[in-house]
């Protein structure tokens, strides 16, 4: 049983964005995956605004050299998008790994980022590739890189009256490019650690190596000392070494020593140690 | 012939066509809703209870306690000591104290949620170990509630002529049921003021008792429906909704629905016993096993449930399927204020398992043994004697399911630096332990000329009622499948017992044949097998009266000695052998079963395409039980971090089918329901063992346990 | 209260729900169609899985407000011509059924699968119901089903 609110269904953006403005307590609901289930546990908002039929909101299209992602995608439109999977793999195989096939039927990556949680398996594909947020009010627009709106575990610094519209992020072309993450069985499980990772490199050199890891510090975090420690250097066993060890000295002080690290470390160091290798 | 034969299942068609009615479908006009009001205290003495809020609101129709109670308010499968509805005490999260009637669920949960209670906190006795030495009783009679011995020759001698001892702890935790489909059921009075339940479970005539001693009124007057039952397991054994809605529709004199959310069923229901297992195994260089001393220690919770019979299977079948001449298990279970624990798939007997086939393991390495060749060493087989000092004299397939698996094992080769094989061999009782627990049914004809067989049997998907079918069809000789079931209804059959213990295919099936045999004379006698048809038998006989063949079967045991346990406890066991392939990637911890031979001695396969989907469903279990399944109290709250296994999850599995024939059995059938869960995990554990040289002596051996484990173990190889 | 139309197993439905209601209690509750089940209300574990325009969705986390307009099926939708369904006659034949609590699930989860992927392999088929928990069978038997199915409904095409 849920808690009782007025549920109102958008048809277009301007419509949603009015709703959000002038009603009291509202709350945005696409696909409802995370939202359903807090409100099963008894939140409660006055009205509840569906966007995921609004179609300024869907798809995925290109425009000067940025990709753009409507906010109601879905992410099983995202894991099968030809163009995400040429220009954004991580993205893509992180969107094929979040929950179920029913999941990702009804998830859009909007809902993801509004939810903010450490796990979340689309935020590392995102970072490496420099996301950034439209927010869109009734009167105001504004562009907020990713990493900016998530401020804490659950916690965004989106305004009650403001909405995701897309997310445009950059093509990376002529990378090694992947997403791999660990959980407590094969499928439709909370990411114990999630790694999105594309290199580009060359007679055993690195030249640009992206790095975000997941579901380890409070919130994802584009390891970007360790992506400058490795531009163009040498690809071997002492940089990789030096590599890792930076990337969980920058963890440590990020979040301090975690009775979790006891594991998540450790595989860390080995999933970093084969993305590099390759 | 229909035995050995995939006859489709006759419950299958309503079940894709989706019109099958489990007890959630259940309605009836006018119908009230109940939910329960729980404790939110492990152990307290309730000082106050307020219910005027709740009452006042709209809706409500009545609220029930302990003293709404006409009758007795303690229940229990073995003992009587759980209250329907707390009476000042109680003793566990989530232990029942009101029953609310409303006209809406809503409305209910509501007002449930509007209830003060004021309690006094007693000690929480949380720790198994630590419940006898606490002054706080849980129960008068102390807190230990049961302690059984197996006492076989000498064990102290034993492990003198061994060349070697293994000594180990091992332990597993609470486990979920985890079945689709939740606790659900609808009351009402019937035209005759009788009052009815249709319920998710599995047994009838045990619920109807319950009912009868709750509500003070004759068993004739009441009637139990098992609804079509979406899985079982163990855990709809006990009384479920059916006390409380049995409680309401006799308040309230309305019908009453009630369904636990998942939430709640994960919260209250019966869950397999956290076992604690020191293990000393005694060998000699040869591999012949010489002694074992096992100590178990159980957490019941505060009811007893199915816990003695868990603590004496536990102890009964502690030594694993081996002919062991020196045996000493203590096995103890206590009363605690963590979650009750009850009937769940082997009670038991897959913790042992995990014990028994690791030490095995973990001595043949020691002297350079192969783990098949010891097994099949020590295998017992006809002629052996138990652990109870039963001698086996027939039905003993161990070491055809050995047989049946050599040939992978000797082939087996390691594809990668994860990979690892392990085997795991059960051997199970069928049936209750040491005690009577008979089945009973009967058989008619009808007037359109068919057989009509009425069953108590409880299928709640295993396939009794089809096997049953087969059996019966067999026994008569009818060429056709004409027999019409009448079933799961106390009013139209007789008690079969509970469907535990993989006992129903034994020993309802027997029950089937008894009554066959008596039906088959009186055809014969009526000209049937000469070619008169039923239809004429019928008319013919119309006038006299038709005759009921009723069929009874209650298999061959004997007490164990209350000191010992020595004796027969069962008339025949399942037996098995799995061997599984695993792949554990290093790096993360995470362990992946990949293929699995099973080989299960059911005496004979009734229909096999039922006997495979319940060892493709043991094998399912015992990946959870093995690797991601841990109920944690307070922090399990629903499947989004209980994790059962996906279709992802699943090894290949090949299914093995041995018959050594069951003489008492019908057609020479056993049973393989709980054995096929029962050696998974064990195989798992050692599988892993092979692959990494970890030894895990604790389940689930989850990803992050592992991955500890071999960061241990390499610290530890370093040095 | 307000009305929502969608279409319902082929058949144009018009029913009233509340704002706060879910797909799932509307389809039971409402509207009778119990073959829908309830097994957690937080969509983990897919015996409430309906077809929303053929994609699989759980109907317990989907407000009844978002049926309208759809193509909703259920189970019920796969016999709806008067004769089982191919895969409904797989899951019989190949023991796929067991308490069957997770079966109308499976069966939709698998029959979105073939109206995508006439040809699956192994592999296509788990993680087709791989969002659909059962805890009686092990899943092999339901896959055998399925893959049975996938063939005879690509002859029964051919014909």
């Amino acid at each position: 049983m849920l808690p009782k609110f007025a549920g109102v269904t958008a048809g277009t953006k301007d419509e949603a964005l009015s709703w959000l403005s002038s009603l009291k307590n509202p709350k945005i609901i696409a696909g409802g995956t995370d939202l359903m289930v807090k409100m099963r546990a008894g939140k409660q908002y006055s009205h509840i605004i569906d966007v995921a039929g609004i179609s300024e909101l869907l798809g995925v299209t290109e425009a000067d050299g940025r990709i753009s992602i409507g906010s109601a995608t879905t992410h099983a439109r995202l894991s099968s998008d030809g163009f995400i999977v040429r220009n954004a793999r991580s993205l893509a195989l992180a969107c094929g790994l979040v929950g179920s096939p029913q999941i990702r039927n009804m998830g859009t990556i909007g809902g993801n980022l509004a939810n903010a949680s450490p796990a979340a398996d689309s935020i590392p594909p995102l970072l490496i590739h420099d996301a950034v947020l439209t927010l869109e009010a009734r009167d105001a627009r504004r562009k907020v890189p990713l990493e900016e709106v998530i401020v804490a575990p659950y916690v965004t610094s989106i305004d009650g009256k403001e909405l995701i519209t897309s997310i445009e992020i950059g093509p990376l072309r002529g990378y090694r490019e992947g997403y791999r993450r660990v959980a407590k069985r094969a499928t439709w499980a909370i990411s114990r650690l999630g790694v999105a990772f594309a290199i580009r490199e060359e007679n055993d050199r690195f030249l640009d190596v992206k790095l975000a890891i997941g579901s380890c510090t409070p919130m994802p975090f584009r390891a970007k000392k360790v992506e400058d420690l490795l531009k163009g250097a040498p690809k071997n066993k002492a940089t990789i070494s030096e590599a890792i060890r930076m990337a969980l000295e920058e963890i440590k002080l990020i979040s301090g020593i975690r009775p979790s690290y006891a594991y998540k470390l450790p595989v860390l160091q080995g999933i970093l140690a084969e993305v590099l290798r390759g | 012939m229909f035995i050995g034969q995939d006859i489709t299942r006759v419950d299958a068609l309503d079940k894709v066509l989706g019109t099958a009615a489990f007890a959630h479908d259940l309605r009836k006009d006018g119908m009230l809703f109940a939910r329960v009001v729980r404790s939110s205290r492990p152990h307290a003495v309730i000082k106050r209870i307020d219910v005027s809020a709740a009452r006042a609101l709209d809706g409500v129709v009545k609220i029930l306690s302990h003293e709404d109670i006409p009758g007795e308010n303690l229940f229990g499968a073995i003992r009587k000591d759980q209250p329907f509805l707390a009476a000042g005490r109680v003793r566990c999260k989530g232990e029942a104290i009101l029953v609310v009637v409303a006209a809406t669920e809503e409305v209910a949960q509501r007002a449930s949620d509007l209830v003060r209670i004021e309690y006094e906190d007693l000690e929480n006795i949380s720790d198994p170990f630590l419940s006898i030495q606490s002054p706080v009783l849980i129960h008068d009679g102390g807190n230990l509630l049961s302690h059984r011995k197996v006492i076989k020759g000498d064990a102290a001698k034993g492990f003198e002529a061994s060349d070697l001892i293994v000594e180990n702890t091992y332990s597993t935790t609470w486990i979920d049921h985890a079945y689709m489909e939740t606790e659900a059921g609808l009351g009402y009075l019937d035209d005759r003021g009788r009052v009815v339940v249709a319920s998710s479970t599995q047994n009838i005539h045990y619920k109807m008792k319950e009912i009868s001693r709750l509500l003070a009124i004759a068993p004739e007057e009441i009637r139990v429906i098992q609804a079509t039952t979406g899985g079982g397991f163990g855990g709809k054994l006990d009384v479920t909704v059916e006390g409380y809605l049995a409680l309401a529709v006799w308040h309230t004199k309305r019908p009453v629905f009630m369904r636990y959310t998942r939430e709640e069923s994960l919260l209250v229901q019966t869950k397999r016993h956290p076992l604690y297992i020191v293990y000393k195994t005694g060998a000699r260089k040869d591999g012949s096993l010489t002694a074992v001393e096992v100590n178990i220690v159980g957490d019941t919770g505060p009811y007893n449930s199915y816990g003695e019979t868990v603590c004496l299977r536990a102890a009964v079948h502690a030594t694993g399927p081996y002919e062991v001449p020196n045996v000493l298990v203590n096995s103890r279970v206590y009363y605690t204020n963590n979650p009750v624990a009850g009937a769940m798939r082997g009670f038991g007997v897959p913790q042992l398992a995990l014990a028994h086939e690791s030490q095995l393991d973990e001595i043949a390495e020691k002297i350079g043994m192969d783990p098949l060749d010891i097994r099949m060493k020590n295998a017992l087989k006809r002629g052996s004697l138990t652990a109870t000092s039963q001698v086996l004299n027939h039905s003993a397939g161990l070491l055809e399911t050995l047989k049946a698996v050599e040939p992978f094992w000797r082939e087996r080769r390691k594809e990668g630096p994860g990979s690892g094989f392990g085997l795991g061999c059960m051997y199970y009782g069928i049936g209750n332990t040491g005690i009577s627990n008979p089945s009973s049914c009967y058989l008619t004809l009808t007037p359109e000329g068919r057989v009509e067989m009425h069953s108590g049997v409880c299928d709640i998907g295993q396939g009794s009622d089809t096997a049953l079918l087969q059996i019966l069809c067999d026994a008569l000789g009818m060429e056709e499948m004409g027999i019409d079931l009448v079933r799961g209804d106390t009013d139209t059959s007789y008690d079969a017992g509970s469907t535990s213990a993989s006992r129903q295919t034994y020993i309802s099936g027997m029950a089937v044949c008894d009554a066959a045999q008596k039906l088959k004379k009186y055809l014969k006698e009526q000209g049937y097998y000469e070619g008169k048809s039923l239809k004429d038998i019928y008319r013919a006989a119309a006038d006299s009266g038709i005759p009921i063949f009723d069929g009874h079967f209650d298999p061959p045991t004997t007490a164990p000695d209350p000191e010992t346990s020595q004796g027969a406890p069962y008339a025949t066991y399942g037996f098995a052998t799995h061997m599984t392939e695993v792949d554990v990637d290093e790096v993360t911890g995470v362990c992946k079963a990949v293929r699995v031979h099973a080989a299960h001695d059911v005496g004979r396969a009734i229909n096999v395409s039922n006997v495979r989907g319940q060892i493709y469903g043991g094998v399912a279990m015992g990946v959870g039980l093995a690797l991601m399944e841990e109920f944690i109290p307070g922090k399990s709250e629903s499947f989004d971090n209980y994790y059962l296994p996906t279709s992802m999850d699943m090894p290949e599995v090949e299914a093995i089918i041995v018959e050594d024939r069951e003489p008492t059995g019908p057609f020479g059938a056993k049973g393989v329901g709980e054995p096929a869960l029962i050696p998974q995990a064990a195989a798992i554990v050692n599988a892993i063992y092979d692959a990494t040289g970890v030894r895990m002596r604790r389940l689930p051996c989850d990803i992050e346990r592992l991955k500890l484990a071999l960061e241990k173990n390499q610290e530890e190889n370093k040095r | 209260m307000k009305t929502i139309d969608f279409t319902l197993n082929g058949k144009q439905t018009s029913v009233e729900v509340e704002d706060n209601e879910t797909l799932l209690s509307t389809l039971r509750e409402r509207l009778g169609v119990t073959s829908v089940k309830e097994g957690c209300g937080i969509g983990e574990c897919g015996t409430c899985t309906v077809l929303v325009d053929n994609e699989p969705h759980y109907s317990c986390l989907t407000l009844a407000s978002k049926a309208n307009g759809r193509d909703i099926k259920t189970v019920e939708y796969l016999s709806s011509s008067g004769v089982l369904h191919p895969l409904q006659e797989a899951f019989i034949r190949s023991g796929a059924v067991q308490c069957g609590y997770c079966t109308p699930g499976m069966l939709l989860s698998a029959y979105s699968l073939l109206l995508k992927n006439a040809d699956p392999d192994a592999q296509d088929i788990k993680e087709a119901i791989s969002g659909n928990l059962c805890r009686c069978t092990g899943y092999i038997q339901i896959e055998e089903a399925i893959k049975n199915a996938a063939e005879i409904c690509r002859c029964n095409s051919r014909d």
